[in-house]
């Protein structure tokens, strides 16, 4: 087991947003969250990198990794795991980096700062992550900005650097929430390709949570209503809010509105 | 054909949208398009961001005029329209944004949204407001006191049947929707939809839905477009999208995930990204990512020509099932 929730509560300002999380991940498996904005997929994810913000805490509960409680993590222990054990892909990967600085220079930081390497092979390292991701002329996109990229394109640089380190767990929030749909798929192709790390996809794409996810997880309002294998949820599903759910994604071929 | 006009609400005729940029530099967004929008209808348009579709429906509102073409509605030429005509015209086209947080006033109270429009055509007096943003809210299906509210005040879905409300105030003919429902989540894109459908129903107007969501806008639009790098690559009924004929197309529908993971394991990748429109190549626009491509391709650019009724292809292969 790689990862486990039990019981997890989170608050913010001492209201609880979020209720009674239990999950489990195994090495190598894909976990798909799904639900409606402001029903806490985030908010989960994000209290698993220990990342909340300043006025949410995990109130009750425990998240187990690799063994260790996170949320008895001392800062020092963070910065081992932080980015090289777990990583996180976010909507758009463009407002994660800084705009007036190249994206070469931003990753050889990030490089540097968890391995302890010179910038010659920093930078070597980050031109073969940038190519595997599919990325045409990896030197050219190390010298440019991120306003200079198309929004696929800042996307493959963030899973690029996401991926550096191979990564146990990967947590992607809203990883093509902002793209096309030919772009969608080419990233999602490509994420179930370059990395064989265990994954938490968050996303309100449904097609996109099954084509990804091993299991599915739904949360309405903070609660998990529904959780399992994917097929399962989405050919059996229990919960009311799961078949509202289901049933009001459109599929080409369905049932028509007029 | 006098008969198919009177069916048409609006007659996009040969619309160009060009525009100048430094260094001489032409950028064309919307390349002779030419549409037939049915009265009472919706027509979709779907494409990927940066194909003009936006661009397009701002040249139909006459916000931002074409360079050249005409559009017929209730047969006149409304791109040559000024001052007063103009304003007077925009009554009967009104639009919905994407994002409504973005489309409102922060300060006005909801009943002051919704019969502005009102106001400034002088339809009402200040005194009616209250009784007319309560008669707007009830047949957008919202609590009569939201009246009172403000916007940032509810939900993504209320806020747009807000901005439907006020779409509505003036009784227009035809609805234009920029990706009105692509903030929202399915569940509340689904009852969003149900409430086109039905104010389709009961007052008639024709909806122009621009969006990128394919699955939806077929099950949605009687009819629509296919917009590529400023062109209209086909045009097909929407209960008809799963046999779209042209190679962009059909890598749109096998772009799309779904529920179903047998469809996921055929979903096929489109490589390449759309060019640059200030970079259009000769020839077909979507040749560089085509997989069907042959000479002919880089050398001439295909017509949209009817291939059957109801359905035309700008290409020279179109795909046959």
């Amino acid at each position: 087991m790689l990862l486990q929730l039990s019981d997890v509560d989170i608050s913010y300002n001492d209201n609880v947003i979020v209720k009674g999380v239990n999950l489990e991940l195994d090495s190598g498996e894909r976990l798909s969250i799904v639900g409606e904005s402001g029903s806490g997929k985030t908010t989960v994810i994000r209290a698993i990198l220990g990342v909340l913000p300043r006025a949410g805490k995990v109130t009750n509960g425990k998240i187990i990794y690799d063994g260790k409680n996170i949320l008895e993590f001392t800062p020092k222990e963070w910065k081992k795991v932080r980015g090289k054990e777990i990583s996180m892909i976010f909507q758009d990967s463009g407002n994660m980096m800084n705009p007036v600085q190249k994206i070469g220079d931003q990753f050889i930081e990030y490089i540097t700062t968890q391995e302890d390497t010179d910038k010659k092979s920093a930078y070597e390292k980050a031109v073969k992550m940038l190519s595997l991701t599919n990325l045409p002329n990896p030197e050219n996109v190390m010298n440019s900005y991120t306003f200079e990229l198309s929004g696929g394109m800042r996307q493959r640089v963030g899973i690029a650097m996401a991926i550096t380190f191979e990564p146990k767990l990967l947590l992607a929030d809203e990883p093509t929430s902002a793209l096309d749909v030919t772009t969608q798929a080419q990233i999602v192709k490509e994420l179930m390709k370059i990395t064989k790390s265990s994954m938490i996809i968050v996303t309100h794409n449904i097609g996109v949570a099954a084509a990804l996810g091993d299991k599915l997880m739904v949360m309405q309002g903070g609660k998990v209503v529904e959780y399992g294998k994917t097929t399962e949820v989405i050919e059996n599903p229990k919960a009311e809010y799961t078949k509202t759910l289901l049933s009001a994604v459109p599929e080409i071929g369905g049932k028509r509105y007029a | 054909m006098p008969d198919e006009n009177t069916e048409n609400i609006m007659e996009i005729k040969n619309l160009t949208k060009k525009f100048f940029l430094d260094g001489d530099k032409v950028l064309t967004a919307c390349d002779n398009i030419n549409l037939s929008i049915p009265r009472g209808k919706t027509f979709g348009i779907v494409g990927e961001s940066g194909c003009g579709k936006s661009t397009l429906l701002k040249a139909i509102m006459n916000i931002d005029p074409a360079t050249e073409g005409e559009i017929i509605f209730n047969g006149r030429d409304i791109v040559k329209l000024k001052g007063e005509e103009l304003r007077q015209n925009y009554r009967h086209i009104q639009l919905v944004f994407q994002d409504p947080t973005a489309a409102f006033n922060p300060k006005m109270k909801v009943k002051d949204i919704v019969t502005e429009p009102l106001i400034n055509f002088n339809l009402i007096k200040k005194s009616e407001v209250n009784e007319k943003a309560r008669e707007l809210l009830k047949q957008t299906e919202l609590p009569e006191d939201f009246a009172e509210r403000y916007p940032h005040n509810m939900s993504g879905g209320q806020r747009q049947r807000v901005a439907i409300a006020r779409a509505l105030a003036l009784e227009p003919e035809i609805i234009a929707c920029d990706e009105a429902t692509s903030a929202l989540d399915v569940s509340v894109q689904d009852t969003i939809i149900k409430l086109l459908v039905k104010l389709q129903k009961e007052k008639g107007f024709t909806y122009i839905f621009i969006c990128h969501d394919l699955a939806l806008v077929s099950l949605f639009a009687h009819k629509m477009a296919v917009m590529y790098l400023g062109n209209i690559v086909e045009k097909i009924d929407g209960d008809k999208l799963q046999y779209a004929k042209h190679p962009y197309t059909r890598a749109l529908l096998n772009s799309v995930f779904s529920i179903d993971s047998g469809k996921n394991k055929e979903v096929k990748v489109l490589e390449g990204e759309i060019p640059s429109p200030l970079n259009i190549p000769v020839g077909c626009p979507f040749q560089n990512r085509c997989a069907y491509k042959k000479e002919i391709c880089a050398k001439e650019k295909p017509k949209l020509e009817e291939i059957e009724p109801n359905h035309s292809v700008a290409c020279f292969f179109p795909i046959n099932n």
